[in-house]
């Protein structure tokens, strides 16, 4: 499927097969009780292209769980039916937020957490829980074979240093030592449901590629352009 | 009845305008500004930093000149053992390595069986 703008078939009209997928939607209300008409009621006219919602419950079907219900376009009463055609078209978030695959995208440093265990070892059974529980988050634990206190979670640590304010007001300053690490991230992509979060991650870096690509040809153009690029050449460039 | 421009604007190059524009700087040797048009802190960001890395450039920034004009400069002085076009060129390169080599190890990784995926 090809955006609706570079399509040479239908020259920007974005009507046809190489650039939509159209979607038709004829349901009538014969019962007497209402009849919920969903997104599983939308008769697609590409087998590849279907909502998100449908194929998630084709999914959830195959592994043998619980039927899924479609999202609620609108509900009809008796003999009232409704008839409609949708045009399925491909776009970037960039363009419109609709074609934003992507609720959040997000990276943080990875925590570096060490425990002084010498002067843990100085604290009490309550004083230790005590501590832990100064988190906001759940970082930290007792191990429950060895007593100690320990990282179990250091992605949960959101730098707020709550731990190490309490450590400080409970009398034993450098207790702990946190720090970030630049040279390692933590990236969190949450997907709306309509690609995976690796898929989106994928396309990203293509993404990208795909830009230093255009503007790696557009230098060498403008460079050909230029008379002035014979020192150019001769540096081998 | 508003005079917003086309959301599309943004970034289809419209017909007849080149992608990059060298404009030699004539104060300063050795120094060149690269206009790219449709494009934005995504690429010039990217980058900058990578040419921040290169010992022969002696200065890099990028800005956006106005919200309205879809389009970033470069400004870039390069050392004179070398020229502008060249650093930039290798800056993209670098970075476009860099972008292949993550996508082959991400790529890898999901190949292999995850051991921890009860995130959701």
């Amino acid at each position: 499927m090809v955006y609706g703008r570079d399509c040479d078939v239908c020259d920007g009209d974005t009507q046809c097969e190489h650039c939509s997928v159209e979607f038709t939607l004829d349901v009538r209300c014969e019962g007497d009780s209402t009849l919920d008409v969903t997104t599983f009621d939308l008769q697609t006219s590409d087998e590849t292209v279907e909502p998100a919602d449908v194929a998630a419950a084709r999914k959830a079907m195959e592994e043998d769980e619980k039927l899924l219900k479609g999202i609620l376009i609108v509900k009809l009463r008796k003999n009232q039916e409704v008839k409609l055609r949708c045009l399925a078209r491909k776009g970037i978030g960039k363009d419109h937020a609709k074609w934003n695959p992507a609720a959040t995208a997000v990276f943080q440093f990875e925590p570096e957490i060490i425990i002084n265990q010498q002067l843990m070892e100085t604290l009490t059974e309550e004083q230790k829980q005590e501590w832990i529980d100064s988190s906001p988050t759940k970082v930290f634990d007792i191990d429950r074979a060895t007593r100690q206190v320990q990282v179990v979670n250091a992605e949960a640590y959101a730098y707020d240093e709550e731990v190490i304010k309490k450590a400080e007001a409970m009398g034993f300053p450098g207790l702990v030592t946190i720090s970030a690490r630049e040279d390692s991230f933590i990236f969190t992509v949450e997907a709306t449901g309509a690609l995976k979060p690796e898929t989106i991650v994928l396309n990203a870096l293509d993404v990208l590629r795909m830009k230093l690509d255009g503007v790696r040809n557009g230098l060498t153009m403008a460079l050909m352009e230029d008379p002035q690029m014979m020192n150019y050449q001769m540096n081998g460039g | 009845m508003t005079n917003a421009p086309d959301r599309y604007e943004r970034f289809v190059l419209p017909e007849g305008v080149s992608k990059v524009t060298r404009i030699k700087d004539t104060r300063i040797t050795n120094a060149a500004t690269f206009e790219v048009q449709r494009e934005d802190h995504t690429l010039g960001n990217l980058i900058r930093m990578q040419l921040h890395r290169d010992p022969e450039v002696l200065f890099a920034g990028y800005k956006a000149p106005h919200p309205l004009e879809y389009k970033i400069n470069f400004k870039v002085q390069a050392r004179d053992t070398t020229n502008p076009e060249t650093v930039f060129r290798r800056a993209i390169d670098a970075v476009d390595t860099e972008i292949a080599d993550l996508r082959k190890a991400f790529t890898e990784e999901l190949a292999r069986p995850r051991d921890q995926g009860n995130f959701y």
